[in-house]
């Protein structure tokens, strides 16, 4: 059984202009504590035609961690426009959020991240080359896609019951097999959605 | 009937192998197949049972849904109290789940669309044993006993009590184990297999009872499940697929002598599950028929793999009902509501059906009572047949039965705190995390949180902790109490500075303790005779200290006013490092006390509560709280100590002393209206009770009855004692209260509160004056016509009453029990007359009367018995059921071959060594015990042990004992 299971992930300052830093305020919930620490990190897609386009924005450590319910703010920079296909700026894309123990990824929230630019001329007449400055990202805060992966928690066992479980095919947790990202049937309005899976359980 | 299918009750399709009902009827669970794991989910029933529940928006459908296990769950099962759900499934883990009172409900991350889970339930217990699949889990009755069975061909017993211990694990089947049951009268617990066998097993010894092969020789191993059942009554035990003229059938076999003649035909094909309705019932007497008096009888499902099912009354020759093609795949599992109206059935295909009976179809359900009756008529008093109500006024008759009301009692009064406590954090601000809000909390979480930079130059985030991991015990009292320390350390320090108070860690230098010096080495409060007033005040500590009795204290002014209560909650001393033991008090024996003196100790807690909004209201709120709330206090205040946040609470010290509460000596003064003397060791003494009856043998039959306080003649009030003997029976009146009673085949004996020990032949013939004893009764126990009293000072005395000597006289339990917090779990009078006390830590002493000497007969944690290895030299399993004493205080651990058997490192000399050394323990345990059976047995065993195993034996030879018994 997973030793850290993750309660929420709430999205802050959403949206937000694109150069703005990616929030998230993440809660989780460990049943033991942890020898060692989390590694978290959040991975912007820049392409779905490509993982090539794939950026890092930021990995962290988490520790230590007690057994209990703990929460952190993950703070990353916005990706580098210049590492963006021209083509894949405005639209919708994919900003992951990953965790990692002793290597080995347990789970996985993705979440799609719609850019484009709130003026209605722009949106209109979209310059040829993305004036990322006037993009406005919107990550769909309502609907998580999360995938967990069983791993080993432990050192002493074998790992081979992690490689086993660790399905290698696995790709994202997302359905990125899906034609261009525009043609991603997502509910029409996405400026309109709020947050709303905030922590109002607590 | 009524036959509904609640669509909603679904696992998106996937297969529900299992169901559940909860005891109280308000919920169930499923289990089975989820997306890409096992999954468990829990449901409410009454959109089941009530269609504008069902309608209403506002009432949840799914309570809770549990991802945990890797792969599919194929079976739920509630413990008998509600409190645990088992599941187990085919990642051959048991995982037991408990409610947890977390702030609120959350939803389960990133599952699709809004279902948030209403109850949290927590997984306390992964239980790693089997090898393969686990395929069927079952509660004994009361609890305390936790049975899996696996595709690995065994059955374990898990200790419910103490998880993950194992108990015992049944070899034996040679095919997949499919189903479990137990006899309701918790003797037998019955597994039936692939490998075309039911067996029984007994619950004494977890030995092979009976192989049950016949009915099932034309069996396929074919279906999922063979989840087999047992009568409420426990006259029946019905297999799940049997054969029977090459037609599919469900095996009726018989309690007495395992006889199969009968079977439940008609099913087309193998039968999968047999549950067994709850309840017995009789026949509904109809207005105007005459009330002709009609056998009980029994009412039992059965589902099978042609999906159907069928419910059969025992009275009937044919069934009550069959619905037919109610599944589209094989049936897995029935779940009877608790008032054995209604039933879930679910099946493969992923549905769930309920069917509704009413009192017209299947009858009058005979109460709790009644059933508890039936069951005493045929197999005497046990513990699993008794009732709740009985329980609690029952004698004590088997270590069990003390268990179990000890286990008992500590729920009630862990209930009792629950709810003071949620009545307490309903008044204040819920989730609050160091008097700030979460919201607050989370607005300035970016600033706040603790970001450090690695070696490696890597950004490195201390998460906030925002709540302890808990059981559902803990979580709310902790938001409570943190904000609270530190106003509360404030009023404390204005208005009492003059009161010392002991510093947590003095190296911290906020520590409110370290502000004000205290290196007094006081024992404050050892051997105060603390009245009710003193306790109160300096709890409250509104009154100065000086006004607490001076004259006890010899250095009133350094009292520190929470202390007195603080004990009782952690059992640990106040007294300041340092400073000379006046009285040490076996801590568990305290913890026992106060068990009896609850009802005394919640008094000074509304006092306290009402008068200050300390932070000891966590420990307040839980007047019970015996070694296992101490040590979440004792987490509790380490994990606060970590943060940062000492607070001035003694009860981090270490304390190597330990000091008697004063307010638990008062309330036992009180409650034994006698002036005991301080008393260095404590054992529980039994309560006054209204009546309670005590049976002394089955064959005879043989009972007590006691009743207090009957008559009143001239403002004396007299207690009645009453013994029945194979129908004659004789009465007698005492002018004290009695507190317990034993008898044996030739003596009656009774303890009253006024420290007197009354003796009694069988026939009523007082045999003695009243015995007075030094100290109230503890315990009392007849054998024969030896009758031992344990005392509440720890001093034990045998006496033989017909030949009128004494046996062992006053002896203390000092020697055996000083040190550390043991306590006596097990005593045992041989019928040579010598006592035998089993203790906490494993370890047994008997008193050897001629040499005046207690001596060790049995460890548990015996590394000798652990390592011996004389499998080899036992002649046959028959033998290693040799009873007497030394089996019984052994527990029957002589399965000391399995642990030796792990242990093939030991080389063979070292085992053979050991061995030997064990062997003549086990021959000098028997000769002093005086059991000539079990000497023989063991003797026997040693020498053909050195017959086998040990050449050249001649040395050795002479080295035997030469007494024989």
């Amino acid at each position: 059984m997973a030793k850290v299971s993750v309660l929420n992930v709430a999205v802050l300052e959403n949206p937000s202009p694109f150069h703005n830093p990616f929030r998230f305020e993440i809660s989780f919930e460990c049943s033991e504590a942890l020898t060692d620490d989390l590694e978290w990190k959040i991975i912007y897609v820049g392409s779905a035609e490509s993982e090539e386009f794939d950026q890092i924005l930021d990995s962290v450590l988490v520790g230590p961690v007690p057994a209990g319910r703990h929460m952190f703010v993950f703070q990353a920079d916005a990706p580098n426009p210049s590492l963006i296909p021209e083509t894949d700026a405005v639209g919708v894309t994919v900003v992951l959020i990953t965790c990692t123990y002793h290597g080995q990824e347990f789970i996985r929230v993705g979440y799609y991240v719609n850019n484009e630019y709130p003026n209605p001329e722009l949106r209109e007449n979209p310059p040829l080359k993305p004036d990322f400055s006037q993009l406005q990202r919107n990550i769909l805060a309502s609907n998580p896609r999360v995938t967990r992966f069983h791993i080993n928690w432990d050192n002493q066992e074998d790992r081979l019951e992690a490689i086993e479980n660790q399905d290698p095919a696995l790709d994202y947790g997302l359905p990125l097999s899906y034609t261009p990202a525009k043609g991603l049937a997502l509910p029409g309005c996405i400026p309109s959605l709020l947050p709303e899976n905030s922590m109002d359980c607590i | 009937m009524k036959l509904l299918k609640p669509t909603w009750v679904n696992h998106n399709g996937k297969p529900i192998f299992s169901v559940d009902i909860h005891p109280d009827g308000t919920k169930f669970a499923t289990g089975g197949q989820g997306q890409d794991s096992g999954k468990v989910v829990i449901w409410n029933m009454s959109p089941v049972l009530q269609e504008d529940d069902e309608k209403d928006e506002n009432i949840p459908k799914m309570l809770c849904q549990m991802d945990n296990h890797l792969a599919c769950v194929n079976c739920v099962r509630w413990s008998n109290s509600g409190m645990y759900l088992a599941s187990g499934g085919d990642d051959k883990l048991i995982m037991v789940w408990k409610r947890a009172t977390y702030i609120g409900p959350s939803t389960v991350f990133g599952s699709s669309g809004k279902l948030a889970n209403v109850e949290q339930w927590r997984c306390v217990s992964i239980l790693r044993s089997h090898s393969g699949d686990v395929m069927d889990v079952a509660w004994s009755p009361h609890d305390a006993w936790l049975a899996s069975c696996s595709v690995d061909n065994t059955v374990v017993i898990w200790n419910a009590v103490k998880f993950p211990e194992i108990l015992a694990t049944l070899r034996g089947h040679s095919g997949l184990v499919k189903g479990l049951t137990w006899d309701p009268v918790g003797k037998y617990i019955a597994s039936q297999a692939d490998d075309r066998s039911l067996k029984v097993w007994r619950t004494l010894d977890w030995q092979l009872e009976t192989s049950i092969t016949k009915p099932f020789d034309e069996c396929g191993g074919t279906t999922h499940v063979l989840r087999l059942s047992w009568s409420p009554d426990g006259h029946y035990l019905v297999s799940a697929h049997a054969m029977n003229n090459s037609g599919p059938t469900a095996q009726i076999i018989e309690r007495e002598g395992w006889k199969t003649n009968m079977d439940f035909v008609g099913h087309r094909k193998a039968v999968t599950v047999v549950k067994f309705n709850p309840k017995i019932f009789k026949k509904k007497q109809k207005n105007g028929s005459s009330a002709k008096p009609s056998c009980p009888y029994c009412c039992c499902a059965v589902g099978s793999k042609d999906r159907s099912l069928s419910v059969w009354l025992t009275c009937l020759k044919r069934p009550l009902v069959v619905i037919h093609e109610l599944f589209d795949k094989s049936i897995m599992d029935i779940s009877w509501t608790l008032n054995g109206l209604g039933i879930l059935v679910c099946s493969m295909d992923g549905s769930v059906a309920f069917l509704d009976f009413s009192q017209d179809e299947l009858g009058d359900p005979l109460s709790e009572e009644e059933k508890s009756r039936i069951h005493q008529s045929t197999y005497g008093k046990s513990l699993a047949i008794m009732t709740e109500a009985q329980l609690s006024t029952a004698v004590i008759e088997n270590p069990e039965m003390l268990k179990y009301q000890r286990r008992q009692q500590q729920q009630q009064l862990d209930q009792k705190g629950a709810t003071a406590r949620e009545t307490a954090s309903a008044s204040s601000v819920t989730g609050v995390v160091n008097g700030e809000s979460l919201e607050d909390i989370r607005k300035n979480l970016l600033k706040k949180q603790v970001e450090t930079r690695t070696a490696d130059g890597r950004r490195r985030i201390t998460p906030l902790c925002i709540a302890q991991l808990d059981t559902g015990d803990f979580s709310t009292a902790f938001f409570n109490s943190i904000p609270l320390s530190g106003s509360l350390a404030g009023t404390m320090l204005s208005s009492h500075s003059s009161q010392q108070l002991l510093p947590l860690d003095s190296s911290t230098p906020n520590s409110f303790g370290a502000s004000k010096s205290c290196t007094e080495p006081v024992a404050a409060t050892s051997a105060r005779p603390a009245g009710e007033s003193i306790s109160k005040d300096s709890m409250i500590a509104t009154s100065t200290p000086a006004a607490l009795s001076p004259s006890v204290l010899t250095t009133p002014s350094k009292i520190e006013p929470m202390k007195a209560f603080d004990s009782r909650f952690t059992e640990r001393s106040k007294a300041t490092p340092g400073a000379p033991s006046l009285t040490s008090v076996t801590s568990t024996a305290v913890e026992r006390l106060k068990d009896h003196n609850l009802v005394k100790e919640m008094r000074p807690r509304d006092l306290l509560e009402s008068s200050s909004d300390s932070d000891e209201k966590v420990p307040l709120a839980k007047p019970s709280s015996l070694s296992k709330r101490k040590l979440e206090l004792e987490v509790e205040t380490v994990e606060k100590k970590k943060k940062g946040r000492p607070r001035k609470d003694s009860r981090l010290l270490p304390m190597s002393l330990s000091v008697q509460s004063p307010a638990a000596l008062t309330a036992e003064k009180e409650a034994m209206c006698l002036s005991a003397p301080a008393l260095a060791l404590k054992l529980p003494i039994p309560g006054p009770q209204r009546a309670f009856t005590l049976q002394v043998s089955s064959d005879p039959s043989m009972y007590i009855e006691v009743e207090n306080e009957v008559t009143a003649v001239g403002g004396v009030k007299l207690s009645r004692l009453k013994c029945n003997r194979e129908g004659k029976e004789w009465e007698t009146v005492l002018t004290s209260r009695i507190l317990t009673a034993a008898g044996s085949c030739d003596v009656v004996c009774v303890a009253c509160e006024k420290r007197t020990l009354s003796v009694f032949s069988t026939c009523g013939r007082r045999l003695l004056p009243p015995i007075l004893l030094p100290s109230p009764i503890s315990t009392l126990h007849c054998t024969g016509s030896y009758v031992m009293a344990l005392t509440a000072a720890a001093t034990l005395s045998v006496w033989d009453v017909h030949r009128q000597v004494v046996v062992v006289k006053e002896e203390s339990l000092h020697s055996i029990l000083a040190g550390s917090d043991m306590t006596v779990s097990q005593i045992l009078l041989t019928q040579h007359g010598i006592p035998v006390m089993n203790l906490s830590d494993g370890k047994a002493y008997c008193f050897n009367p001629s040499l005046s000497t207690w001596n060790l007969v049995s460890d548990k944690q015996d590394s000798l018995a652990q390592c011996a290895d004389f499998r080899s030299s036992l002649p046959s399993q028959d033998a290693m059921l040799c009873s007497g004493p030394l089996a019984i205080i052994q527990g029957r651990t002589s399965n000391s071959g399995r642990q030796a058997a792990r242990l093939f490192s030991v080389p063979h000399v070292v085992q053979q060594e050991t061995t030997l050394a064990y062997l003549e323990n086990q021959v000098a345990a028997a000769l002093t015990l005086q059991s000539s059976h079990e000497y023989r047995h063991w003797l026997l065993l040693y020498a053909r042990y050195l017959v086998n195993e040990v050449i050249p034996m001649i040395n050795l030879m002479s080295a035997l004992p030469s007494q024989s018994v």
